[in-house]
């Protein structure tokens, strides 16, 4: 790596800078894509010192505001997170290891490149400009099960999971002004866009993450399936916010992660979820329904088993 | 009568008996008394290397630091398979801060493997090398392999060792895929005839991965020429190996090639040969005058430096009906990549059991992937993994307990050679094994469990080549404050030899510990010590050093009787005190004595003795597992792994402990989540990595309980130690798949046990 | 680019290219060679160094970040050579084999110490998720830290 270091202290100069350089903000994702030379670039821009991007706000029934500065750590030890959105807290701790959460950011979690080792490796693949997806017919078993093609990653972020069953919104600020989008919408699949993961285009930045006030009366959880204890990417997560009312769930919503190149939410699951008996048979037969139109590749047919494993998992533990 | 004399020593190591000529003492020692009777032998005692590590001031080769040092760094092939036509260096070479390059466009022909060389134009794997750069930094030296351009045909490949051994596949080598063009054959009795008698049969398959070994220190060495005189400071666990080696390609004599290794961060096996970035960091640091570094990273130590090979292996056991094992038949193959090397995983079948009809019929074979290294007791997790399950199946199979089958096909004597044991407590480890681990309240019926998460609990036996054997020196200095210095040319991968070699010292002569100083891993103050592997380390290390320190009690004996006018047979040496029993106004201590020789210092000598002729030093064990399976996520949790080994005498308690819970992780490991992956279709590894190639986490860690059945052994040296290295790593993984199929009434008979595969199998039984 | 930046409790003021590691400053600028380096992507933690009172992966941070920090290195942590109550646990405790990944293991335990006195084991264990050990099995290193939490009350 060489690279030279710019050091804006304004928003609007970040925004001037374009698509001149990628973003340094944690690094903990950026550092190690430039050494395996993914990202290739001869400047960084150091964004932490930006001031306002690093604070978490409790807005009242406006929700919360998290800056994409925050680190994960700080996320974790917030009072207000801890209090008004456990998931969040839950969450970030399964993100990476101790070291990487004290580095990374919240932006950074959610704005991280694919970890697909094709990817990651040294294969001309599609997200890289070339023209093969090496998973398809390879070595796919950590890949998409659904959403996938031409590319078919899945989205390494769990922050991105929750805030989706969390119904969060992304702001988005740039010198043409701000916008504030779902998180379903902000992020998008290799048919739109193979080369990248959101809509962020150059000059553009996340500047907020907004947490609309949680309705009370809701349980929450975030079950990351990994192959390590710790320190491992989600073969298969969940995030669930579900209302219980005796030996039913009254509404909820279920994010997913390992399965597609976004983080996933399908309004067809949710409604199932409304009046859902949890009685083992309606279960059984509410997980057997999911994923009925996944594709699974040749090595990863398990995480449509083993999705809706954990999503019984999480009802059968509502009780 | 002279103090050596010399035999024909024959050693099992790793593969294969080897005979050397070996010098050995011509009166060795009596055996010790059990450990009991001993003041610091088989304690836990501290290591002496301690404080050098955690305080962070411990140098590895990885750390050295010389002046004007230049850096190296090595270009290695994109693709599996590949002749090269031309390669350029000129773009290169002109980036300011590059100081030279070798490749086959100018270095001279050196031998590597048994028909390659140092820089081959034929590559044979992702991963091989091309070139080698030096330069003022590791910066400048990378940036430089970037501008070396490579004109080269790229050539059909294999990377699966089934397809590799048709006739149809692409050949590496002319004489085809099949190393030496044929099986290994091994056979004893008829099992035809055996499986045609048989009460009860049973057949499968069962593949293992191919595992890198990943020691926390990468493989790097720093050379230093000071005229015709090389020193490499080398992370190896062979200094003689490394000298030897690259004093033949260098052609120079071993005597002006220094090797040394203070602390070594781990090796495994991986580092038990010579590395071709040795020989290239001397070839360019005698081109440009100044000491160089060469550093293999983490990705290339998982293309490069060698690897557990993979099996695929087909075994038929049968039995009588009174649990009798009559017959084994095994058959396997294994890649071993694009050089010569080694997939053999039969060595368990062939003399784990009492088995009178065998078998065995194994393939290495030629594939485009990286080379096989000896990898911690090379075969036989693999071979342990595949014979267990059919052991466990064979016993289900006629309705006995698993624990039973196996006593009773206990061997007396080996079974390949009708030898005598020196020592074998197979029996005791089962027992006591078996006892911790509670195994009398294991499920009767595999997968009774109710619930999703279903618990179990296997078992596998251990077998493994101990005792090690001479050639072992050792030198004991003695000086004039009474501290003393123990040197032996010998490693220390953090197995803790600095620490037993300094024991042993205090053991015979009471020298407090703080005042001993342990020299080791350095050729040119030798004395000559095997490299350190197959567990033969501490078994053929230790004797050398109390020889030698018995040899400067005897010494010490001589100078205070001159000293105290005494004679020598009424003189006792006790706690460091020499006493006339005749007067007891006549003694002296250590230092006393050595005050009276002004500067002088005493030097004594000393060997490790022969085997015992005629007799198998072999360790033995079994392991426990306790498991639960989490049926919805396939996910194996391994509770609790009870070991019990018969490893002769323990040396230090608390390394050996460290010792086997290191190696129970790396079995655990190996039973369920590490694995090399190669993408078939373009030939290259997919997870070079530390995150993508998965070693286990603090958070993995069962309870594990470590059963040393054994006090010493009685006949094979005067410490009776056998070695303890790897007994720990080659039953874990066959105790945990036997475990999991008591979990889930479903046997997963390929290796790693990833939760993909445990679905899938329950989802398809 | 020039910075300042404290390493055990001393002073330095470096010029430095943009693009040096945090880990290299240390061990090539610097001379601190206990810190190491054993995967470069964070992967390992090896590099461990207690940055601002965080544990961070030294590999993975620019040194230009380090301006104006704190940092302890596994050198800074004896006192006038008297051991920290964590490396003499280690050192009881045998929690030490091959040492190439104790200093990061040292700093994260520490670290975890100065945050949380009295560690359960799962928070233990949770401490030092993020380093990595090939020659132990970790037992000996959760019964040091254990046993260091345990004699400092």
């Amino acid at each position: 790596m060489q690279f030279s270091y710019i050091q804006p202290t304004s928003i609007e100069e970040v925004f001037k800078l374009g698509s001149a350089a990628p973003l340094y903000a944690g690094g903990t994702d950026l550092i190690g894509l430039m050494k395996d030379d993914i990202i290739k670039t001869d400047k960084v821009i150091n964004i932490k010192k930006l001031k306002g991007l690093d604070k978490i706000e409790d807005k009242g029934n406006k929700g919360i505001e998290i800056g994409p500065l925050v680190k994960i750590a700080d996320l974790i030890e917030n009072e207000t997170i801890q209090e008004k959105c456990p998931l969040l807290v839950q969450t970030a701790k399964e993100i990476a290891s101790p070291q990487l959460r004290n580095m990374g950011t919240v932006g950074g979690n959610i704005c991280q490149r694919p970890r697909c080792w094709y990817y990651r490796g040294d294969f001309d693949c599609i997200r890289k400009g070339g023209d093969t997806c090496y998973a398809v017919g390879g070595e796919n078993k950590y890949h998409c099960i659904i959403g996938g093609g031409p590319c078919f990653i899945v989205h390494p972020s769990d922050l991105a999971v929750a805030l989706l069953a969390l119904d969060a919104k992304i702001e988005i600020t740039s010198e043409n002004g701000q916008k504030t989008v779902p998180v379903n919408d902000f992020f998008i699949l290799p048919e739109d866009d193979e080369t990248k993961e959101n809509i962020l285009e150059p000059g553009e930045i996340v500047t907020k993450i907004i947490l609309p006030e949680q309705a009370k009366g809701f349980k929450t959880t975030y079950i990351k399936f990994k192959e390590r204890s710790s320190w491992d990417f989600a073969v298969v997560s969940v995030a669930a916010v579900l209302k219980t009312d005796g030996n039913m769930i009254k509404n909820g919503k279920l994010a997913f992660g390992g399965v597609a190149p976004h983080p996933w939410m399908e309004a067809e699951i949710n409604q199932k979820l409304t009046g859902l008996n949890t009685d083992e048979a309606s279960v059984d037969a509410f997980t057997s329904s999911l994923f009925h139109n996944a594709e699974p590749m040749e090595k990863n047919e398990y995480k449509v088993i083993l999705a809706r494993n954990l999503v019984k998992r999480i009802i059968d533990n509502l009780a | 009568m002279a103090e050596s004399k010399y035999v024909k020593s024959k050693i099992f190591f790793e593969e294969e008996f080897e005979e050397k000529l070996a010098e050995v003492p011509t009166d060795p020692k009596g055996p010790w008394p059990a450990n009991d009777n001993l003041k610091i032998i088989g304690k836990p005692v501290s290591r002496i290397d301690g404080y050098d590590k955690v305080s962070g001031t411990a140098v590895y080769t990885f750390d050295i630091n010389l002046p004007r040092m230049a850096q190296a760094r090595i270009l290695r092939s994109a693709v599996p398979h590949a002749k090269i036509k031309k390669i350029d260096t000129g773009k290169a070479e002109s980036l300011p801060g590059v100081l030279g390059i070798l490749s086959s466009n100018n270095a001279q022909e050196i031998k590597w493997f048994n028909t390659s060389s140092l820089f081959d134009t034929h590559l044979r794997y992702q991963g091989d090398e091309i070139a080698c750069v030096v330069a003022e930094s590791e910066a400048i030296a990378l940036k430089a392999l970037k501008l070396i351009k490579i004109e080269f045909d790229e050539l059909p490949f294999t990377v699966d060792a089934k397809e590799a051994m048709g006739e149809k596949a692409p050949k590496i080598y002319d004489e085809g895929n099949i190393q030496g063009g044929k099986p290994f054959e091994y056979a004893r009795g008829d099992v035809d005839k055996a499986f045609q008698e048989a009460d009860a049969i049973v057949e499968d398959t069962f593949d293992t991965q191919v595992a890198i070994h990943n020691p926390t220190e990468v493989h790097c060495s720093v050379v230093n020429w000071d005229g015709d005189d090389l020193t490499v400071w080398d992370s190896t666990q062979a200094i003689y190996g490394v000298r030897d080696t690259v004093a033949d390609a260098l052609k120079m004599p071993a005597s002006k090639v220094r090797i040394i290794k203070k602390y070594m961060g781990g090796g495994f096996g991986s580092k038990l040969e010579c590395g071709k970035y040795t020989v290239m960091a001397a070839l360019l640091a005698r081109k440009i005058g100044r000491p160089v570094r060469i550093v293999v990273d983490r990705k290339e130590m998982n293309l490069a430096v060698g690897n557990r090979p993979n099996s695929v292996q087909k075994l038929k056991l049968a039995a009588s009906k009174d649990g009798t094992l009559t017959a084994i038949s095994h058959y396997s193959y294994g890649a071993i990549g694009g050089y010569e090397g080694g997939a053999g995983c039969s060595w368990p079948a062939r003399q784990m059991y009492k088995c009178d009809n065998v078998k065995v019929e194994e393939y290495s074979v030629f594939t485009n992937t990286g080379p096989t290294r000896p990898f911690r007791a090379p075969g036989y997790p693999q071979g342990i993994f595949a014979l267990d399950s059919a052991i466990d199946m064979l016993a289900e199979k006629i309705r006995m307990n698993p624990l039973e089958f196996r006593m009773k096909n206990n061997a007396e004597k080996h079974p390949m050679w009708n030898a005598p044991f020196t020592s074998k407590l197979l029996k005791e480890a089962y027992e006591q094994g078996a006892k911790a681990i509670g195994w009398d309240k294991r499920n009767n019926q595999p997968g009774a469990d109710k619930g999703p998460v279903k618990k179990g609990m296997g078992m596998a036996s251990q077998i493994w080549w101990g005792g090690g054997g001479p050639p072992s020196h050792a030198v004991l200095k003695l000086n004039r404050d009474g501290s003393a210095r123990v040197i032996a040319g010998t490693q220390d991968l953090g197995t803790g030899t600095y620490t037993f070699m300094a024991q042993i010292v205090h053991e015979v002569l009471d020298i407090p510990m703080d005042k001993i100083e342990v020299i080791l891993g350095d050729t040119a103050v030798g004395p000559y010590c095997p490299s350190s592997g197959g567990s033969t380390t501490a078994p053929s290390v230790s004797p050398a050093v109390r020889d030698a320190a018995e040899n400067m009690k005897i010494k010490l004996l001589e100078a205070a009787a001159a000293q105290l006018e005494s004679e020598k047979k009424n003189l006792v040496y006790v706690n460091g005190l020499i006493s006339d029993t005749s007067n007891p106004e006549k003694k002296i201590d250590i230092p006393g004595l050595m005050g009276k020789m002004g500067e002088q210092t005493i030097t004594t000598t000393g060997s490790r003795e022969a085997n015992p002729e005629g007799y198998i030093t072999q360790t033995f064990g079994a392991q426990f597992a306790k498991v639960e399976v989490d049926t919805l996520t396939g996910k194996i949790k391994v509770n609790k792994i009870v070991a019990a080994h018969d490893i002769g005498r323990v040396l230090n308690r608390k390394t050996l402990d460290n010792q086997f819970h290191g190696g129970i992780m790396q079995g655990l490991s190996y039973a369920l989540m590490e694995e090399q992956i190669v993408d078939i279709n373009t030939g290259k590894v997919v997870n070079t990595n530390l995150h993508d190639y998965k070693i286990p986490i603090i958070a993995d860690i069962p309870e594990i309980e470590v059963i040393i059945v054994s006090e010493a052994d009685p006949m094979n040296s005067n410490t009776g130690v056998k070695g303890c290295g790897e007994p720990a790593i080659i039953p874990t993984a066959a105790a945990i798949a036997n475990a999991v199929y008591n979990a889930i009434g479903v046997r997963i008979k390929s290796l790693p046990m990833t939760p993909d595969k445990v679905l899938m199998a329950l989802n398809q039984a | 680019m020039k910075i300042n930046l404290t390493v055990n409790h001393k002073n330095y003021s470096l010029q430095i290219n943009s693009d040096l590691l945090l880990v290299d400053l240390l061990r090539d600028h610097i001379g601190l060679t206990g810190t190491k380096k054993g995967c470069e992507i964070g992967e390992c933690g090896a590099c461990t160094v207690i940055m601002n009172g965080k544990t961070v992966n030294s590999c993975l941070v620019l040194a230009v970040q380090a301006d104006g920090a704190e940092i302890t290195t596994i050198e800074g942590v004896a006192n006038n050579g008297d051991l920290h109550p964590v490396q003499q646990a280690f050192l009881e405790h045998d929690a030490v084999h091959c040492g190439f990944c104790t200093p990061g293991m040292v700093l994260s335990a520490i670290n975890l110490l100065n945050h949380n006195p009295n560690p359960t084991e799962f928070e233990i264990r949770e401490a030092i998720a993020g380093n990595l050990c090939r020659c132990t099995g970790y037992q000996q290193i959760v019964e040091a830290i254990q046993s260091a939490a345990d004699k400092s009350k």
